[in-house]
């Protein structure tokens, strides 16, 4: 009630100032005249009185000011004021405002950027009920990342049998050809999920219903169902309203639309929204072959309440003893052994992409933070020379009454309109900045291998606009802190006293030097760490691959809906490979089941003849299955023995293996004739040879890098593609004499004449696919440098205008000197040992940081080089050369005092 | 605000001296300062800087309102007077008081033979 009334009469203060204060004139005035009466009664002259009276009241002036003050609306009225005032000063340097705000932008900018890209990662929590419920089960094998490599009959193990969970859901991805009437047949992303997904995630139909136990009947293909999702919906079906009921033809299989998912709902993986979900029940129909058992099962639970994670981790893994028994059995007791279980909350979904940019996000956000920090003592220092300059300022209106706390919340207030100025830019920076950022960092093969197409939707929701606010006033107080201090301090008597030429303090001289040093100090730290991610980018580009990247076009076919059986490719893929090298600029040309950084292909436990190798020492060893010529066409050496040939077409089996697993295998004897069998059950998923195919080693081949360009070599077997039961090998592969984009069109045109209805799912060179697998390091190379760069051009901001300042404030004393001989180059040498000082002051406080740095880096980036002398150099001397040109500027200005208007200043 | 007066006024009983002052009569701002010395036999010397500040604290909680009226001297001045909520505040708070007080003055003459 009190609090009501007050706000009431607050509101009606601040409207009715005016009227207001006229009572308040008037109740003074009435003050004045009755204390006059009662001297005059007293027996006092009227002059007497009028003095005694006005000594009673006091300053009128200060009465009001009280009075005022007495009400909370007043600090809204000052604010104002302060804020005007504020505006008025900045809009009266504009030069300094320009610098100010737009390091700051730049600043805030990243810093917004980069966490609204975690914020939509890692932090938002799913659009559906409950998230913070939920959990991933994920399965963990030595050396790899934590993966779902769970098949749909674990997953419904783990799922009849638990009793963690309330619900357990998974997700199969997939691509399927989508067919609509009026639409172009299109590949689109599907995921199959088991009939519970939708309702355990509490996720409701915007039309129509989403898939219950109905939809999960395997036996009854005929009610095939699918539910659409929101943007397919929208950008395919034009949010035709009648859409529930009418038929999608996917892979050929007619399947019927029962619903449309929300709109905000994307499925459980950021960045990869489905266009449609499918039960997983109708898999095998659409799929052929059904990869339901294949390992790549998400899996996302709901916990009971009260179930803690740990409490369902462990029954987690009695019940995985199930899979690793089903892996023993199809795969290898070894193998299966080494698998383990893990849950891991996942409010925002699939970890996938989470665990795959989180390092470079966090080493992102360390730089973007420092880079804040460099510009935030910039600001500071520019302040501190402009607070110098507003002494006299600051010490009248102390003088005239002003309260200390009145002052510094002036500064504070300059501060803060300062930082929200940069903020509101740097918002409009960090929504361009993130996009692009998002684009290019999912646009590597890292990527591609977890979906073909991610997009992240990066908004600038509540979360980011806070984090905004709250950098932006943690930056105002950080740079604002020192001038702020200087007003608390500033007496009127010694301000006034000391305003002239030399007034300032010692302290203040030290604090502006140091920001200098330590501005000096962090970009080199930055520099050098951009130096490190510079080298770490050419190392890992310039490794040796193992084979040519150059002028190599890589071109795969998708015959699967082609009409083409596997078996019957070997004859037209011969002749089509015949066609292709007679393409004029074509050197060489082949076929493989993988290309070198493409991924993973196959890979199987081997055994070879006459060699005992215990369980446990056993390496996955990757399989290609490949045409001849593919060694030439890649150059990777043929060291021993020979290629294979279209003539080795129905005789024994032959393999090739590389130097590692001859090495490994055969030690020094001669590999060659050496006899090798797949462990395990027949790759009957790949080319159908029979489970012990015995094959003959015929050549030995260097070794090159498959996987990843971040893992060694591994063991390589290569296998004779045109040899077995069925073709598995799609990639062509051609060495060109010029730039192989050029050949494309002929490519497209062959490829229509001689197999019509295979389509090409895919085309590239062979550098884009080593450059796709660096964009992660080549992001953070570019934006390290980046940074970096901008942090040395801060520093030298800094300098620059402690220099200027240094100069101006001296201009007296460098006056006399030249009046008393001294040269303009021994006044120039003068300033720039000035800035000499700082500088190496800040190179030697910045080199230790470097290593700090470098371990700080490598706790998030594995391989990271070691810190080296040249990139430490390279940032030492560019920050010198930097901040000598901002160092040279002011030099000459004190270089070219003239004396006699000098000593006329003072 | 410090005040300097011959006797500090103990923190925050300014308000419920006023409002004492005005539950005697309806007065203005510098009788209300006159009144406060008489009674308080020049005691408390209520300057002008605290005494408006006050007054118009008050005002705006609802405890006292102010009235523009001709004084004795034919001269304008804004009256102030208790509203039914400062009268209610008024007894409230001179109760506890006395509470307080009487605490206090235990509490200061305490001797250990009492004990």
């Amino acid at each position: 009630m009190v609090f009501l009334r007050r706000l009431i009469g607050g509101l009606t203060a601040l409207l009715r100032r005016r009227r207001q204060d006229q009572d308040l004139d008037e109740e003074l005035q009435g003050f004045l005249d009755a204390a006059i009466d009662d001297k005059l009664r007293a027996g006092m002259t009227h002059d007497e009185a009028l003095r005694a009276a006005r000594m009673e009241l006091g300053s009128v002036a200060a009465v009001k000011d009280h009075v005022r003050d007495a009400g909370w609306e007043n600090v809204i009225e000052t604010s104002w004021q302060d804020l005007r005032y504020a505006a008025r000063t900045l809009r009266r340097s504009p030069g300094f405002t320009a610098a100010a705000v737009l390091s700051l932008a730049l600043g805030i900018g990243a810093n917004t950027a980069i966490f609204s890209v975690i914020n939509t990662l890692i932090l938002r929590p799913l659009p559906v009920d409950r998230p913070e419920q939920l959990v991933e089960v994920l399965s963990r094998y030595p050396g790899e990342p934590r993966l779902s490599s769970f098949s749909w009959r674990h997953y419904e193990h783990y799922r009849d049998h638990n009793q963690s969970f309330l619900d357990l859901v998974a997700v199969l991805r997939t691509r399927v050809q989508i067919a609509v009437t009026g639409v172009d047949p299109e590949i689109v992303d599907g995921e199959y999920v088991a009939s519970n997904f939708f309702s355990a995630l509490g996720v409701r139909a915007a039309i129509g219903r989403v898939f219950d136990a109905r939809d999960d009947q395997r036996d009854a293909p005929a009610i095939a169902s699918a539910v659409i999702s929101w943007s397919y919906w929208t950008t395919r079906l034009h949010a035709n309203p009648a859409i529930v009921g009418t038929t999608l033809v996917i892979n050929r299989t007619p399947v019927t639309i029962i619903g449309v998912a929300p709109r905000e709902f994307f499925g459980l993986q950021v960045g990869m929204t489905p266009s449609l979900w499918l039960p997983a029940s109708i898999e095998p129909v659409i799929q052929q072959p059904s990869r339901l058992n294949a390992m790549g099962v998400g899996i996302l639970g709901r916990l009971r309440e009260g179930v803690t994670i740990d409490a369902a981790a462990a029954e987690m893994r009695v019940l995985d003893r199930f899979r690793i028994e089903d892996l023993a059995r199809s795969r290898s007791e070894a193998f299966a052994r080494d698998f383990s279980i893990e849950l891991e909350p996942a409010a925002a979904g699939f970890a996938a992409l989470r665990d795959r940019l989180d390092t470079w996000l966090t080493t992102l956000m360390g730089i973007v933070g420092v880079l804040l920090l460099i510009a935030c003592i910039n600001i500071a220092g520019l302040l501190l020379a402009r607070a110098s300059a507003r002494q006299h300022e600051m010490a009248l209106r102390v003088s005239l009454g002003a309260g200390r706390v009145r002052l510094v919340r002036q500064v504070l207030t300059e501060s803060l309109l300062l930082s929200t100025l940069g903020a509101v830019l740097g918002i409009g920076l960090a929504t361009a900045g993130a996009q692009m950022l998002v684009r290019t960092m999912v646009s590597g093969r890292d990527f591609q291998r977890v979906a073909p197409r991610i997009d992240i939707p990066v908004q600038l929701d509540l979360q980011v606009l806070l984090f905004t606010a709250g950098v932006a006033v943690a930056a105002a107080l950080i740079f604002g802190t020192a001038p702020a201090w200087q007003a608390l301090r500033s007496a009127p008597a010694t301000s006034l006293r000391a305003y002239g030429a030399a007034g300032n303090t010692r302290s203040r001289r030290v604090l502006g030097n140091s920001f200098v040093v330590g501005q000096v100090a962090l970009s080199v730290a930055l520099l050098s760490a951009a130096g490190l991610f510079v080298q770490h980018l050419s190392n890992v580009r310039n490794q040796d691959l193992g084979f040519e990247r150059d002028s190599l076009l890589l071109v795969t076919l998708d015959p699967a809906n082609s009409g083409y059986a596997r078996e019957q490719l070997f004859a037209p893929y011969q002749r089509l490979l015949e066609r292709l090298a007679q393409i004029p600029s074509v050197r060489a040309a082949t076929i493989s089941g993988v290309t070198p950084i493409s991924g993973a292909g196959a890979s199987r436990f081997i055994k070879v003849e006459g060699f005992d190798e215990a369980a446990e020492a056993r390496r996955f060893v990757p399989l290609n299955w490949i045409g001849p010529g593919y060694f030439e066409t890649f150059g990777t050496p043929l060291l021993a023995g020979r290629d294979f040939t279209f003539a080795d077409k129905g005789v024994a089996p032959v393999a090739i293996v590389n130097q590692a697993m001859a090495r490994h295998y055969f030690g020094e004897s001669n590999p060659i004739g050496g006899r090798l069998q797949l462990v395990g059950q027949s790759n009957s998923g790949n080319t159908g040879a029979p489970a012990d195919q015995v094959y003959t080693i015929v050549g030995v081949v260097g070794d090159a890098r498959y996987l990843s360009l971040h893992d060694a070599p591994p063991r390589t077997v290569y296998l004779h593609a045109f040899q077995e039961p069925r073709m598995g090998a799609n990639q062509f592969a051609l060495k060109t004499t010029g730039p192989p984009a050029a050949i494309a069109a002929d490519v497209r045109r062959i490829v229509r004449e001689e197999l019509a209805t295979i389509p090409i799912a895919r085309m590239s060179t062979m550098d884009d696919l080593v450059d796709g697998w660096v964009v992660s390091e080549r992001l953070l190379a570019t934006l390290s440098s980046g940074f970096g760069g901008l942090g040395a051009v801060l520093a030298a901001l800094g300098l620059y205008g402690l220099l200027s300042y240094t100069v101006t404030r001296r201009t007296n004393e460098i006056g006399i000197r030249v009046a008393l001989g001294a040269t303009p180059s021994r006044i120039l040498r003068m300033i720039l040992g000035n800035a000499a000082v700082l500088l190496t002051v800040g190179v030697l406080i910045g080199l230790p940081l470097v290593p700090l740095t470098r371990r700080a880096a490598s706790q998030v980036i594995a391989g990271l080089p070691d810190t080296s002398i040249t990139a430490v150099i390279v940032a030492a001397i560019t920050m010198l050369a930097v901040a000598s040109i901002a160092a040279c500027v002011p030099a000459r200005r004190a270089a070219r005092v003239d004396p006699v208007d000098a000593l006329r200043q003072e | 605000m410090a005040d300097s007066t011959p006797t500090a006024l103990v923190q925050g009983t300014l308000h419920m001296l006023i409002l004492k002052t005005l539950a005697l009569e309806p007065m203005h701002g510098y009788g209300i300062g006159v009144r406060l010395q008489q009674i308080s036999r020049n005691a408390f010397q209520v300057n002008a800087g605290s005494l408006f500040p006050a007054l118009r604290r008050l005002e705006r909680d609802g405890l006292i309102a102010g009235d523009w009226q001709t004084t004795e001297n034919n001269r304008r001045a804004k009256y102030y007077s208790l509203t039914s909520q400062g009268r209610a505040t008024l007894k409230r708070e001179a109760k506890d008081w006395a509470k307080q007080t009487a605490a206090i003055a235990l509490v200061m003459s305490a001797s250990l033979e009492e004990l």
